[in-house]
């Protein structure tokens, strides 16, 4: 037949076959009630399907549809009540045994009363608003089982108690579990939850609560953390095995709720094994464990973060105020950098490089750190001293690695114009003094600075780079031109551009004879070759090598400064000399002469002075003489000037004074950029975005901030608004 | 061809149409006569028969034909059918309606 007839014809129900039989729903029907039976009765090999088929085919076909339903109705029902007998009279564990096998045959049995009633299910049930075949037999079996009087707490409580004898650590038959909770699933969404999920839910929160208390009060945190993450591995593994898996979200939360969230506080702080403690002992595995559960449950995290913080705070704050810990600056970065370390390496290894806890250790480092006023300057020893020694024989990278923990120290600081005014002292001294180890590591560092802080921050420093380089050049040259010095004391001079280095208020001393003379050569000489410039000499960073005997014979080369130089040159000429006869000679500044001649007296094993009287400390009546009796097993002594490592309480004053004094015109230069480009401001604004320029180089104080613009009023840069006096305004 | 693989149709009139599974189930009611659960299932599923009582063999044999032409060119191809048989097709049997509901708009 064609599409093209099709749409011509209209064919009319088939007619012939009348019904004359007015038993013949009735009779039908039997067939079709006796199939079911047999069908129930496992017995259906004797049906004919294409008999009942046909059957149920023409009930309907004749209009005897809703005979056929409601005669499935009850049947089917009268079917369940018996099933739901023989379910109840089974006894203790045979109960969901029985429960599973009847479910299984009421299945099969659904499935096969619906092949046969398949014309009905598709025509008359669909027209006439009634329950599909399949679904019929699942409403059914869910009121006459699942929610009959005597099955349905008896299941639910049977169910609980297999899940409870689990958590219990005995073995239960999870495969039948799995079929009774499939059943209910299969029930609809509905009988799972009210009928199991539900209480369910309930009787596991009562469960953890009374457990997590149990533990809570023998366990201490880690073995807590321990079982509570096991709990809810259990819980999860559970879920895989019967349950539905929408229930997991529910259950761990459950979970999650009883045994973390509600004893979080107790947890983190319990005595003896809380989070600190963990801390303490890098206890990776706990803290890590800590993480990943306390993760799981609303602030957890930021509950943990909060005690770290304010763990780190606590412990940095006792290291950084702690005066015994102060005492050897070295000692005390080095105590930072581990400090830092390890926390890093909590962080990492078990609290999966959280950013949030990165920035909260970050932050509890700023904060400490800049609590002591000193730590520019011990940070600035730290390097001097790794440079000056610490790095020899360490591998380049490791230098690396050193200077970039020492660069995430500096990023803490807020006052970074005061580890450069620091720095440049000490990088000075090691240049001066030849002592700088690795040249390489020097420049490495300053690039960092650079990189951190801006060209600004180290053109200075790479100043004097400059300046060592030239001088070599210069002092080539000087002595190429002067081939008839060969033979006197050799002289080496550093030429310095004054700005680059750190400057100090230079006294110049008497030099002896030969050695002004030499000088006098090559200031000649530099001026020969540049003009316009002048030269000073700074007698007070220089060093010496001469040569010594003493009275036995011994023959020494003794390592000095210039001022020790400048001493031990008279006693040439003379063999006493008093203290005052040696400060008339050499005018070297009575301070930097006690302590030259301090070291050059009562150092034990370095004394090539000998003084009268004998004493630790330096008096104005004091004689001076020279140690016949000295003796050294080696050749070269090295005669250190006692200098203070740190700086001493008046020199901190001072360099705290230069640093302000180096404030006030970054101050005023930042305020009027501001006020050149905003034209008009309020005075919380210029004090906010100062602040905020100003950050990269130190924390500029609000006080010193309205100086300087009070400063730049008188000096008619900015005017106050005639009307609003809080108001700037800029005038070009 | 296997016995297993293969049901026979039994006409009316006692002729027997030895068909493969896979075309007799081209129609919905045979595949589940033939596949209901194993446990307990039809007599038509023991045996590998079916008896149509109420189908001529000549409605048979042109059903047989349906069922190879629907599993070599699939539903959409025109399947001819005599105008004759059209309405034996249509009302003599109960599963007939179900294979050609997509071919005779009743």
């Amino acid at each position: 037949m064609s599409n093209q007839k099709k749409r011509n014809f209209q064919i009319e129900a088939f007619k012939h076959k009348v019904v004359v039989d007015p038993k013949y729903a009735e009779k039908t029907w039997k067939i079709l009630e006796h199939a079911i039976h047999e069908i129930y009765n496992h017995n259906a090999s004797g049906l004919s399907f294409e008999e009942l088929y046909r059957n149920a085919y023409n009930m309907v076909l004749h209009k005897f549809g809703e005979k056929l339903y409601s005669g499935l109705v009850t049947t089917m029902t009268s079917h369940l009540k018996e099933i739901s007998k023989s379910i109840e009279e089974a006894q203790g564990g045979l109960f969901l045994e029985e429960l599973n096998r009847k479910w299984n045959d009421h299945n099969k049995a659904l499935q096969m009363i619906r092949d046969i009633l398949m014309y009905m299910d598709r025509t008359y049930i669909p027209s006439s608003q009634k329950t599909p075949v399949h679904e019929l037999g699942l409403n059914l079996w869910r009121d006459n089982i699942v929610h009959s009087s005597k099955i349905q707490t008896r299941l639910l409580n049977t169910l609980l108690e297999l899940i409870l004898r689990e958590r219990t650590a005995e073995v239960i038959n999870r495969g039948l579990m799995r079929n009774i909770i499939k059943m209910l699933m299969d029930l609809g969404p509905s009988v799972y939850q009210e009928d199991f999920e539900k209480p369910f839910l309930e009787v596991s929160a009562e469960f953890y609560k009374g457990e997590s208390q149990k533990f809570i009060e023998c366990c201490d945190c880690g073995d807590y953390l321990k079982k509570a993450e096991r709990r809810l591995n259990e819980e999860v593994e559970r879920v895989t095995h019967y349950l539905d898996t929408k229930s997991e979200t529910k259950i761990t939360n459950v979970v999650e709720k009883e045994m973390i969230a509600n004893h979080m506080l107790r947890l983190v702080h319990m005595e003896n094994s809380g989070l600190v403690n963990m801390l303490l002992d890098d206890k990776y595995e706990d803290l890590k464990r800590m993480y990943n559960l306390f993760r799981r449950v609303h602030n957890g995290l930021s509950t943990i973060r909060e005690v770290m913080t304010s763990h780190i705070r606590e412990t940095g704050k006792q290291l950084v105020t702690d005066p015994e810990k102060l005492k050897d600056p070295v000692e005390f970065v080095q105590r930072l950098l581990d400090e830092k370390d390890k926390y890093d390496r909590i962080i990492s290894s078990s609290f999966n490089n959280d950013k949030t806890f990165q920035n909260a250790l970050n932050s509890s480092f700023e904060y400490f750190i800049n609590l002591n006023p000193r730590s520019p300057e011990f940070i600035s020893l730290f390097v001097d001293e790794k440079l000056r020694k610490g790095l020899k024989g360490v591998s380049e990278e490791d230098v690396e690695i050193i200077l970039d923990k020492v660069m995430m120290l500096f990023r803490y600081l807020q006052e970074k114009d005061v580890f450069e005014k620091y720095y440049k002292q000490h990088l000075a001294k090691r240049l001066l003094s030849g002592k700088t180890v690795s040249d390489d590591a020097e420049r490495s560092l300053i690039v960092k600075l650079k990189t951190e802080c801006g060209y600004q921050f180290t053109s200075k420093l790479e100043g004097m780079f400059t300046d060592m380089k030239t001088s070599q050049d210069t002092m080539q040259g000087f002595y190429a031109s002067h081939p008839e010095l060969g033979g006197g004391p050799t002289l080496t001079v550093q030429v310095l551009t004054t700005g680059s280095w750190p400057t100090q208020p230079s006294v110049t001393c008497n030099l002896p004879a030969e050695m002004s003379a030499l000088c006098e050569k090559f200031r000649s000489y530099y001026l020969g070759t540049h003009t316009g410039r002048r030269l000073s000499w700074q007698t007070n960073m220089g060093t010496a090598d001469i040569k010594a005997s003493f009275g036995k014979g011994q023959k020494h080369e003794l390592n000095v400064s210039t001022y020790q130089m400048c001493v031990l040159m008279l006693f040439n000429n003379a063999d006493r000399l008093s203290y005052k006869e040696i400060e008339q000679a050499t005018e070297i500044p009575a301070s930097d002469l006690k302590r030259c001649l301090q070291s050059l007296a009562c150092v034990k094993g370095k004394n090539v002075l000998r003084k009268e009287p004998m004493s630790k400390d330096i008096g104005e009546d004091d004689a001076f003489f020279v140690n016949d009796k000295f003796t050294s097993k080696f050749y070269k002594v090295k005669i250190g000037t006692v200098v203070a490592q740190k700086e001493s309480e008046p020199e901190k004053q001072e360099t705290r004074q230069r640093v302000e004094e180096d404030r006030k015109p970054q101050i005023e230069a930042a305020i009027v950029r501001i006020m050149k480009s905003r034209k008009t401001l309020d005075h919380n604004n210029i004090i906010a975005e100062v602040t905020k320029q100003l950050q990269s180089r130190f924390l500029a104080n609000p006080t010193e901030i309205k100086k300087r613009i009070e400063s730049l009023i008188e000096r008619d840069f900015l005017e106050r608004d005639t009307t609003d006096r809080k108001l700037y305004r800029y005038l070009a | 061809m296997r016995k297993e693989d293969t049901v026979k149709l039994i006409s009316a009139e006692g002729f027997e149409f030895v068909v493969h599974k896979d075309a007799a189930m081209v129609s919905q009611t045979i595949r589940n006569m033939l596949t209901s659960p194993v446990v307990g299932s039809f007599a038509e599923t023991q045996h590998g028969e079916v008896t149509f009582p109420e189908i001529s063999t000549t409605i048979l044999e042109k059903i047989c034909k349906y069922f190879y032409w629907n599993l070599q060119f699939g539903k959409e191809t025109e399947f001819h059918i005599e105008p004759e048989l059209t309405l034996d097709l249509l009302g003599h049997c109960p599963f007939c309606h179900w294979m050609f509901e997509d071919k005779i708009v009743a």
